[in-house]
């Protein structure tokens, strides 16, 4: 089959259809939406009731930590939901038992495997796009740029595919929707506090044995991977200057983080091909 | 249209299947039977392209199923013995899906999904949704998915179980429909007379070996002459079990807690000399009857036999 059919095959694949309906007729779906929106609401409301109070005194750099805190709660946002959207689409199949047929029909694993992410991923997405009018907002008052508004976009979209192919790797894996759950946020948590707590005691260590931090490429690498500071970075020109790496640490944080979701996709489609080769001896097929 | 070859599969040390060779001609209808845990389902499933085989070959149509999975897929309509439903789903959204996912154009479904419902006697449930269909409905829904692309070969998981008496009638209706369309079909089932009056062919399967194979009235034949008699006795039915066994003409005894069950090879004059026998030897026979001999008892004979 060419990629071409094959590309032509996906975007006729019926499971996103589906899945956006049946999400769509959910009522905790309609439930998440009315809190996400009162909440963005009600933020805008009190900025611009400040504004107007305020009119006087002008300072750029209140709008843009406004900026910087309301983004880092979306980013918040994103790591609670993406795992946990995710996490339920292949193992609910199997506990419905409505995965077999699925695996008998022309879908190929790969393509069931990108349905269900974009499917469980588009309502995040959707969330983050409602948001947009704020950012604008934030946008029209200065003190952020718009390649840092870009930016902090762009470090969305990879965190939702990252954290949206963990939870769906986990639900692949295991068999049970609870347990690939628990794990999938197990994993954001490691990911976020974990080298968290590692970095603290790294930099602590460092401290008192006289290392330069700012010249050690594995601390300075290590560091990139964890998205509080990931994020930070993008709005800190600074920090970029002081090390001795000359790329910004949320573009490895990126890359990185985009690599192992591609692996963890792939790795996905693999585990749920019933006819892989399994690596036990004695399932391997001798004709 | 299918054939296997010492298809054999281990779960572990679990031997699901031994060396089985299955071959189904176009156009036949064949049954599958074998008490739970026999092999069946894995069987079916290594046809359908979802399990490996831990070593043999299969192919439908001419197709490998290790090496050509997307042809045999098209070819084959697999319904498992559990499968779920969307909830939230019409039964037309339904078809619909699953039209969608072999890539059959949206201008050819109405037509197609109203044909399916209308063969499996749905038409009147269109819009009812999935989840308040009852289990036979959802059942012949299940053959309906099965049906939509198509398929020249059908492999059917005990379709019947878990149905009651009129809708099994109104699956089996079905299931000649589709013989009539000339698609061949394999169902397997535990229980025979479900099976008998539609297939062409019978295969006994236990334990993961075929145990005999052939045409319904060849199997018929290599029971024949054997009786199944049915004897109740008061008291000291192992006593009574032991001289039955001893007899010559007696071929196996059951000991069936309250009856015992004898296959008889004799004649009715050897039969009446039998029970003569029997009170000869003081044994108190309060009943002794010959069972009907209906298709069960035959393929117990014969899974029994060949089995020990
Ligand atoms: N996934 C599995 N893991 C381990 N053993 C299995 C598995 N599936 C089936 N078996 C075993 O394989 C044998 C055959 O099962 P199956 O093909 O389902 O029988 P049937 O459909 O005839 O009732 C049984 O002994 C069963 O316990
Ligand atoms: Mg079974």
């Amino acid at each position: 089959m060419s990629w071409l059919e094959r590309l032509r095959r996906f975007k006729g694949n019926p499971v996103h259809g589906k899945e956006f309906r049946e999400r769509f007729r959910l009522r905790r779906t309609v439930w998440i939406m009315t809190i996400y929106l009162t909440v963005i609401g009600a933020v805008m409301l009190g900025f611009m009731y400040l504004e107007l109070m305020d009119q006087s005194v002008f300072v750029p750099g209140e709008y843009r930590d406004f900026f910087i805190i309301f983004s880092g709660l979306q980013l918040v946002m994103i790591g609670f939901l993406a795992p946990g959207l995710s996490a339920g689409a292949i193992s609910g199949e199997r506990e419905r038992q409505t995965l077999s047929i699925l695996l008998t029909t022309q879908l190929s694993p790969l393509s069931i495997i990108g349905s269900k992410l974009i499917s469980s991923l588009a309502f995040i997405g959707f969330l983050v796009w409602m948001s947009l009018p704020l950012y604008s907002f934030v946008f029209l008052f200065g003190g952020i740029s718009p390649q840092e508004v870009a930016t902090v976009f762009l470090f969305f979209v990879i965190n939702i595919f990252f954290f949206g192919s963990l939870g769906l790797f986990c639900s692949t894996w295991m068999k049970r929707t609870g347990v690939s759950t628990v794990t999938a946020y197990a994993v954001t948590f490691l990911i976020v506090a974990g080298t968290g707590i590692l970095i603290y005691f790294w930099a602590h260590f460092a401290a008192q044995l006289d290392w330069d931090l700012d010249h050690m490429l594995s601390f300075q690498l290590f560091v990139s991977l964890n998205p509080v500071y990931a994020f930070l970075t993008i709005f800190e020109d600074q920090l970029r200057n002081e090390t001795m790496l000359k790329i910004d640490p949320w573009l490895i944080y990126a890359c990185f983080y985009t690599a192992v979701s591609l692996l963890l996709i792939f790795g996905s489609a693999y585990l749920l091909n019933p006819l892989r080769r399994s690596r036990r001896k004695n399932d391997i097929i001798k004709n | 249209m299918i054939r296997t070859q010492q298809l054999t599969k281990h779960y572990g040390k679990t031997k699901a299947l031994e060396d089985l060779n299955l071959h189904i001609e176009k156009g036949q209808v064949f049954g599958f039977i074998g008490p739970n845990g026999a092999g069946k389902s894995t069987t079916m499933m290594i046809l359908s392209c979802l399990l490996l085989p831990t070593s043999g070959t299969a192919y439908v149509g001419g197709y490998n199923v290790l090496t050509h999975p997307e042809e045999v897929r098209q070819l084959v309509g697999y319904m498992p013995d559990f499968f779920g439903v969307y909830d939230n789903l019409k039964t037309t959204e339904y078809l619909d899906f699953y039209a969608g996912a072999y890539f059959i154009p949206k201008s050819k479904r109405p037509g197609l999904i109203a044909d399916l419902l209308e063969l499996v006697n749905l038409s009147n449930k269109k819009d009812a949704y999935v989840d308040s269909l009852s289990r036979g409905m959802k059942q012949r829904l299940g053959l309906a998915r099965c049906l939509i692309h198509n398929p020249e070969v059908l492999i059917l998981d005990e379709p019947a179980s878990g149905l009651d008496p009129r809708a099994r009638i109104e699956l089996r209706e079905i299931l000649k429909e589709l013989k009539r369309m000339k698609k061949t079909i394999m169902i397997s089932s535990h229980i025979l007379p479900e099976l008998a009056e539609i297939c062409d062919q019978i295969g006994v399967i236990e334990k993961g070996r075929m145990l005999a194979c052939g045409s319904v009235e060849e199997m018929a034949l290599r029971v024949k002459g054997i009786h199944v008699l049915l004897v109740r006795v008061l008291k000291e039915r192992e006593r009574a079990a032991r001289i039955l066994e001893e007899h010559p003409q007696v071929k196996q005894v059951d000991d069936q807690r309250d009856h015992l069950r004898v296959m008889f090879t004799g004649s009715k004059a050897d039969q009446a000399a039998l029970l003569k026998y029997l009170l000869a030897e003081e044994v108190p026979v309060v009943d002794f009857s010959a069972d009907k001999e209906n298709l069960e008892d035959v393929f117990l004979a014969i899974t029994e036999r060949m089995g020990s």
